[in-house]
């Protein structure tokens, strides 16, 4: 979907949304089949159905270097549906499965930004035929096409009789040709015989084989199909029918006293049943394909009802409908909470604005809840990156997922992929232990990667852990003593403090850059984007046990309770989720360093204070401690106190970016607008912590 | 297309992209879709309500497939006119088609012309 | 003020040609062409955002929107003026982005063949020389026709951006 507002024909929208969903569930499917090391029938009939339905689609959009992709995977698995029992090398399968999905992802991602499908799969579809002529030599079945059960000798044959009646019969010779490009012409000169069986009393046609031989196609292209017959119905009625022939380019019908030479030879064949010999292949057929549906159906009954009650929406739409809800509620406070209002005694006005209060509260709730998506499609990417990597790596790993039903703003989602894939390869290139060292600890041999994701409070957070090595605090102390990062002794620091070193630009204790995890490129990255949407990580280890790293995430972007403060004439937004406490100071309370750096003492603790009319250069009166107030509040690390002139009063507030011709300063997150029409900005804890 | 009423089409695939295209196709040129339906269970249901002038019916689905449902709808209406959508290689199932009443089949890919050959005759 | 502006915007971009929108600062006229324009309003509260250049005097909220105002006597290196009821906002809309010019008044919309338009001198003397892309003759007065685009231009919108 596109999230900038670039507009795609709604077709090829369809399209991509389409293929990644296949993609999506082919790999999870392709995973599971390969960790089980066993294919259910449902699975084949799923993953043949897949590559099927991106065969079509992608031919009809012209992307035909993935039609042929999944064309020959479809043939693959095609094979292996219609072979009863056989030996499958699910190592190879899968990997190809796998690989193909790659391609085709890459492709999707390429045409998603307006680049073109130039991938060539031909390397991939050469292996995906490698691979069939492979299992058939070793499973010693060889099916050509779906026809392959019919025993008959079919080469020959004559139409059945309809009745031997004394009317007068006609002969005629009839020459069919069909438009280009309308495919099957076989097909559709059995149609004409099959139709014309009603009214004649004996057929006779070249090509003679157009149910088995692919060569007829040609033969009919070239020369038209060429069918003599002989009817008692009048020649009007005969041109009609014939004429209602679908994709018919041109029709020679002639009233003939003998047939020519070549379909005299015809007549001298064996005459067998037509209809016989169809029905005896259709039971052939049909017996797979019975016990496939009575499997199938519970589990896709199940699935398609679930499709049936969703739609699909563009982005767009549900962003601008987020935008005029947010507008609607700055609305509604600067009706309700009007200065003009003030003092008056307006008991039906306030019971009606309490009303308009509670439904606009209401629109708010239900419209965020549109854009909310649960974690789980995330979660399940990791899946693929867990098999990967422990195959590569050769490390024995188990994958557990736990609360992927936890829903988040979508706008989030994208943000937080990216960090939880670089945490899971971190865990698993640097965390886990090979098999040995595991074995030496007393641990399982398979290694435990845990993804959770869990509501708390206005929050979501989303945890990784492993049961791994952990963390050294004395190795990550020296690193970060080296490169100058920290200056207190390590004794002075906690746990906590040590190990969020490691988000530090700049900071890696890996010795040799591995594939999956850079230098010192990760971890500050990661902490980027987290900081990015709002949120905060934390990270907890315990030598030889393992490591756990929450990332708290706010639910939305958009809407936040915030504390309303006061400082000179200007208002500034707390998010009530960085507050700990406010108090009142006294003088005495705060003390002063050598440099001039402010702090106060609360319950024994010294807490370092940042006066905001200082920071953002204000003009107020109210500059001595006893005048304001002091807010305690924190971001992941640190906690200090903010100084205040004033509290207005709790407030949820719409987040308003600032416009883009300013780019915010540090420790404004943005802005909103209050009830009486004026700006607040919005405090970005961590930005004036960081001063 | 002329006439006060268009014609009814109802509309089963299970990829929603070739839905979307036929539809689109179609209603390009004076059809009505009245309905969709992702396999062949719901087709042979929704034609039921829906009495559409028209069926198409890919082959390859989950649940039923255009073969089957074929059959149905055509246990409930002898004279319904159904449309196979079918792909290369699948020769043998068209022709059972046929057998079993089919009014004509569309390979895929098809373009816009195509469909509507067909169509015109119906 | 509305109304003059109501009637030229109705008209079509082409027809909107050589009209400008003149307003003074300090002692000199200036001109801005009239498709860059979206609104014009009074001076009204703004809310100041830390850490910007000393022109750009902050936000406003302009019916629901936020919008970045530029005093444009700071911005030429003039001395500042006290605000007073005759000072205008005027909303001008380039690329996307929109900003508010505080100016000290606005005088009117008046149409200025190019032939009445000649080049700027080569002196660079006075800093807002750069954003003056030509000069006006409207009768005995001259005015200093601004280029929009280099008003905030993306040099000066990059410097702003990496301000943090």
């Amino acid at each position: 979907m596109p999230e900038d507002g670039v507009v795609r024909e709604p077709m090829l929208e369809i399209y991509l949304f389409e293929a990644t969903q296949l993609m999506e569930q082919l790999e999870e499917i392709s995973i599971e089949c390969e960790k089980n090391r066993k294919i259910s029938t449902e699975a084949i009939n799923e993953i043949f159905r897949i590559m099927h339905t991106i065969k079509s689609s992608s031919a009809m959009m012209m992307f035909n270097n993935i039609a042929v992709l999944a064309h020959s995977l479809e043939d693959l698995f095609y094979f292996i549906r219609e072979s009863k029992a056989i030996n499958i090398d699910f190592e190879k399968l899968f990997d190809l499965v796998l690989c193909g999905i790659d391609f085709i992802k890459g492709e999707v991602s390429k045409i998603e930004n307006d680049c073109n499908a130039d991938g060539l799969s031909e390397p991939l579809v050469l292996k995906s035929s490698n691979l069939l002529q492979d299992m058939i030599k070793a499973n010693g079945v060889i099916i050509k096409d779906d026809c392959q059960e019919k025993k008959e000798d079919t080469k020959y044959y004559i139409s059945s009789f309809e009745k031997l009646g004394s009317e007068i019969k006609q002969k005629y010779l009839a020459r069919i040709f069909y438009e280009d490009g309308c495919e099957m012409e076989n097909v559709r000169a059995y149609t004409v015989v099959h139709n014309l069986k009603e009214i004649a009393s004996e057929m006779y046609h070249i090509p003679e084989d157009i149910i088995e031989s692919d060569d007829s196609v040609e033969a009919i292209r070239r020369d038209g199909f060429l069918i003599g017959f002989s009817t008692s119905t009048s020649k009007e009625k005969v041109e009609e029918q014939l004429n209602e022939i679908v994709f018919l380019k041109e029709l020679e019908l002639k009233q003939v006293e003998e047939y020519p030479l070549e379909l005299k030879v015809l007549k001298a064949k064996i005459e067998i049943d037509l209809e016989k010999s169809i029905s005896e292949e259709s039971v052939f057929e049909k017996i797979p394909d019975k016990l496939d549906i009575n499997k199938e159906k519970v589990a896709n009954v199940i699935k398609s009802g679930k499709q049936q009650s969703i739609i699909s929406v563009n982005i767009s739409k549900l962003d601008k409908l987020l935008d005029l809800v947010g507008e609607i509620v700055i609305s509604e406070a600067m009706v309700t909470k009007n200065p003009d209002l003030e003092g008056l005694t307006l008991d039906n006005f306030n019971k009606a604005s309490r009303q308009l209060r509670k439904l606009t509260n209401e629109l708010q709730d239900v419209v965020m809840s549109i854009r909310m998506v649960p974690v789980s499609t995330t979660f399940h990417k990791m899946n693929r990156i867990v098999r990967d990597m422990s195959k590569k790596l050769n490390k024995e790993v188990e994958l557990v997922i736990i609360g992927e039903e936890t829903e988040v703003d979508k706008n989030i989602i994208d943000h937080i992929s990216d960090p939880l894939m670089h945490l899971v390869r971190n865990s698993l290139d640097h965390g886990l232990e090979e098999k040995e060292e595991r074995i030496a600890s007393c641990k399982p041999s398979m290694g435990k990667i845990t993804l959770e994701a869990k509501n708390a409070g206005g929050d979501v957070f989303i945890i990784v852990s492993d049961d791994g090595r952990g963390l050294d605090r004395g190795k990550i102390y020296e690193k970060a003593k080296l490169q100058g990062l920290v200056t207190k002794h390590e004794g002075e620091l906690t746990d906590k403090e040590i190990f969020s070193c490691i988000l530090l630009p700049g900071f890696s204790t890996n010795e040799s850059v591995t594939e999956f995890s850079g230098r010192g490129v990760g971890m500050d990255v990661v902490k980027k984007n987290i900081d990015s949407i709002g949120g905060a990580i934390s990270i907890d280890s315990l030598m030889g046990r393992g490591s756990i790293i929450s990332i708290k995430i706010p639910l939305t972007l958009a809407i936040i309770d915030g504390l309303e403060v006061a400082v000179g004439t200007s208002k500034y937004t707390i998010p009530i989720t960085s507050i700990r406490e406010s108090f009142k100071p006294k003088e005495n309370d705060v003390i002063a360093d050598s440099e001039g750096n402010e702090m106060i003492m609360l319950r024994g603790q010294a807490y370092a204070i940042h006066r905001l009319h200082r920071i953002f250069n204000i003009d107020t009166e109210v500059t001595s401690s006893n005048n304001g107030i002091m807010v305690m509040v924190e971001d992941n690390t640190k906690v200090a106190c903010l100084f205040v002139d004033s509290l207005i009063g709790e407030q949820q507030v719409v987040v308003k970016a600032l416009p883009t011709y300013i780019k915010k300063a540090k420790g404004i997150a943005g802005c909103t607008i209050l009830g009486d029409g004026n700006i607040s900005l919005i405090i970005d804890v961590s930005g004036i912590l960081d001063r | 297309m002329e006439g006060l009423f268009l014609k009814k089409v109802l509309i089963t695939d299970d990829a929603a992209f070739m839905r979307f295209s036929l539809k689109t196709m179609l209603e390009r040129n004076g059809f009505e879709i009245v309905g969709e339906a992702e396999n062949g269970a719901i087709a042979a249901e929704k034609y039921k309500i829906l009495k559409p002038d028209i069926v198409t019916l890919d082959i390859t689905m989950p649940v039923m497939d255009g073969l089957q449902a074929l059959k149905q709808i055509k246990a409930i209406d002898k004279s319904a006119k159904v449309i196979m959508i079918s792909a290369m290689g699948q020769e043998g199932i068209v022709r059972e088609a046929i057998i079993s009443g089919a009014t004509g089949f569309i390979v895929k890919p098809f373009k816009e012309e195509t469909i509507l050959k067909v169509f015109e005759k119906l | 003020m509305a109304d003059i502006l109501d009637e030229t915007i109705e008209t079509s971009e082409d027809t909107q040609k050589g009209k400008f929108l003149t307003f003074s600062v300090g002692r000199e006229a200036y001109g801005i062409e009239i498709k860059f324009v979206t609104e014009i309003i009074g001076i009204q509260e703004i809310t100041e955002v830390p850490e910007l250049p000393d022109y750009v005097k902050g936000i406003i909220n302009l019916r629901g929107k936020i919008i970045p105002v530029i005093d444009v006597r700071l911005r030429f290196r003039k001395e500042p003026k006290q605000y007073n009821d005759r000072t205008c906002i005027v909303v001008i809309n380039i690329k996307e982005t929109s900003v508010g010019l505080i100016v000290d008044n606005v005088a009117e919309v008046i149409n200025i063949d190019d032939s009445n338009i000649v080049p700027p001198p080569q002196i660079k003397s006075g800093f807002h020389n750069r954003y003056v892309r030509g000069i006006g003759k409207v009768g005995n007065e001259v005015k200093l026709l601004l280029d929009c685009d280099k008003l905030l231009n993306d040099d000066e919108i990059e410097s702003l951006n990496t301000i943090i």
